[in-house]
């Protein structure tokens, strides 16, 4: 009697998870951005985000700037909401030194830090479009950021680094018939938003790509701290804006989006809404201009006194936040940054997982990282 | 079955609908610029690269305190009869690899009416070395040495 030797079809094949690196230099990772992931197959077991590659230590370098010469580096935060950086460090000295913006001010930075807004979310449909594989929306999106950085450039001089919002105000008041260019163009983007929707929102393709895909739930995205429209695409109506209006942004009407199920598409949704949001604000601002000098007196030498201040504000990415010690010198003596995309990106182990491997570019673009200010 | 051809119905409306919407900006004109060929005019604000005049400054130290990445230095000119320090400078040098081009120092500079160092509109400029980056304004008896960049003198006086 001979034993038979069963044979099981496949055992003999090995497998084994494989380590596979996203980045640093990938298209898609918006930056110098490093993900290992260990997958099985085409299915994620484990991410971990590796960050640091731009690391250039702000936070340190500001110890030994003045105040407004650390204006200039927080421009390379989140360059591309540079204006809501500038805003964030002035609010927060301003909180140290009791300054009081007068309202012409206010409403400035309110025009500014929105269509800033506008013009980050545009960045970001236009790339999300590309990472998906959708082209055309990327052109569209800089033809109109391309108007928005014009208008920038004419009322600070620079495109990207603004350096326009100062402490006690801002760096100078409108240039001549800026408002007449501004509400052109707030007509001109109205429509464009129309041909968005056809382009890419409704687009089937890109919907079977983004939905159902990455969805953080309510509970995960309070515990991992998530702001912005990651939080909103959730379905929780966070808006510091709302919540805790700084700026006067209490003066103005406008809705906060929230999603339905905090997918891929949820998050790309919000952004949508919150330029036509933006527009809004912009258009009420300008309606309602107060006249007046836009700048506080501010002493030569900005030396506050001695104590701590934190302020918050929220940016195309999220909660941004200072937090300034002063020693009484003419320097900080410590800041920290809170910032948005770093924050954010901590979800990315927990929602890849189980997710298969040609997601994974889909929910890295819906989180909307800048890696300057993940690595500051 | 009914769903897939559903499917395919909704994809190929989308993308006519998409084409269409490309098709409507074929005939307009073109917004980009063929530069060099065409040029845009900076805007009265533009910040590009920093010109200095070398005869109105006053050696004042404010843009060299002003600046973010200690980028500018300078020598005040001390007399040679006297050995005293009058209001001129002897040379006066920004590195342009570490200028932010932020207009701190402008805003800084307390010359009146024209600032001694300011932006001008120029932003075609590059170098092939680091040393080129260092660009030095001597002030008189001695001869300039470094080249300088041209002021297209577009900045309102
Ligand atoms: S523009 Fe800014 S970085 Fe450049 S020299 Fe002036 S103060 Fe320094
Ligand atoms: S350029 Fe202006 S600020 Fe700088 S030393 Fe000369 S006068 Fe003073």
């Amino acid at each position: 009697m001979a034993t038979e030797l069963i044979r099981i079809p496949g055992s003999d094949f090995q497998t084994e998870e494989m380590i596979l690196n996203l980045g640093p230099q990938h298209p898609s990772t918006h930056g110098v951005l490093r993900v290992v992931l260990k997958i099985d197959g085409e299915v994620i077991t484990a991410a971990q985000p590796d960050v640091g590659y731009l690391h250039r230590g702000t936070e340190k370098l500001a110890e030994n700037r003045t105040y407004p010469q650390m204006l200039v580096i927080s421009d390379r935060w989140d360059y591309l909401s540079a204006m809501s950086n500038n805003l964030i460090w002035c609010l927060a000295v301003e909180k140290l030194l009791q300054i009081e913006v007068p309202l012409r001010g206010d409403y400035l930075r309110v025009i500014m830090v929105e269509l800033n807004r506008i013009a980050s979310h545009l960045v970001f449909f236009g790339t999300y479009g590309i990472d998906i594989g959708a082209y055309t929306p990327f052109l569209h999106a800089f033809r109109e950021r391309e108007k928005i950085l014009d208008l920038f450039e004419e009322v600070s001089g620079a495109r990207m680094t603004y350096n326009y919002i100062r402490i006690g105000g801002v760096m100078a008041d409108l240039p001549e018939d800026w408002i007449g260019k501004c509400r052109s163009f707030l007509e001109w983007i109205k429509p464009r938003f129309v041909e968005y929707d056809i382009l890419l929102t409704e687009n089937p393709i890109f919907k079977d790509r983004t939905q159902n895909i990455g969805i953080i739930s309510k509970e995960d995205a309070i515990s991992y701290a998530i702001t912005g429209p990651n939080l909103r695409g959730c379905g929780i109506s966070f808006d510091l804006r709302k919540d805790e209006p700084y700026c006067h942004y209490q003066d103005f009407k406008f809705d906060v989006p929230t999603g339905k199920q905090g997918d891929c598409w949820d998050r790309y949704w919000v952004r949508i809404q919150e330029m036509k949001e933006s527009v809004k604000i912009v258009e009420q601002a300008l309606d309602h201009l107060p006249t007046g000098v836009p700048n506080a007196k501010v002493p030569r030498i900005i030396r506050p006194p001695v104590g701590e201040s934190y302020a918050q504000l929220e940016a195309p990415r999220g909660v941004l936040g200072i937090y300034c010690l002063s020693a009484g010198e003419d320097k900080p003596y410590r800041v920290h940054v809170r910032a948005p995309s770093f924050i954010n990106l901590t979800i990315l182990q927990k929602i890849l997982v189980g997710m298969k491997l040609a997601d994974v570019v889909a929910i890295l673009g819906s989180i909307d990282i800048v890696l300057g200010e993940v690595d500051r | 079955m009914i769903n897939y051809f559903k499917t395919i119905y909704q994809v190929s409306k989308a993308l006519l609908q998409g084409m269409a919407v490309t098709g409507r900006w074929l005939f307009q004109p073109a917004i980009t610029v063929q530069y060099p060929d065409e040029k845009l005019t900076p805007p009265e604000r533009f910040r590009g690269t920093l010109v200095f005049d070398k005869e109105t400054c006053t050696a004042c130290n404010l843009c060299v305190k002003a600046c973010p990445t200690a980028c500018i230095s300078l020598e005040p000119y001390v007399d040679p009869a006297t050995q005293k320090r009058i209001a001129k400078v002897n040379w006066y040098q920004i590195d342009f690899g570490k200028c932010n081009y932020c207009r701190l120092c402008e805003e800084a500079c307390p010359t009146k009416p024209i600032k001694s160092v300011r932006h001008s509109h120029d932003y075609e400029w590059s170098m092939k070395e680091r040393s080129e980056m260092f660009v030095k304004w001597k002030r008189d008896p001695s001869p300039v040495i470094a080249d300088t960049p041209k002021d297209t003198g577009t900045k309102a006086a």
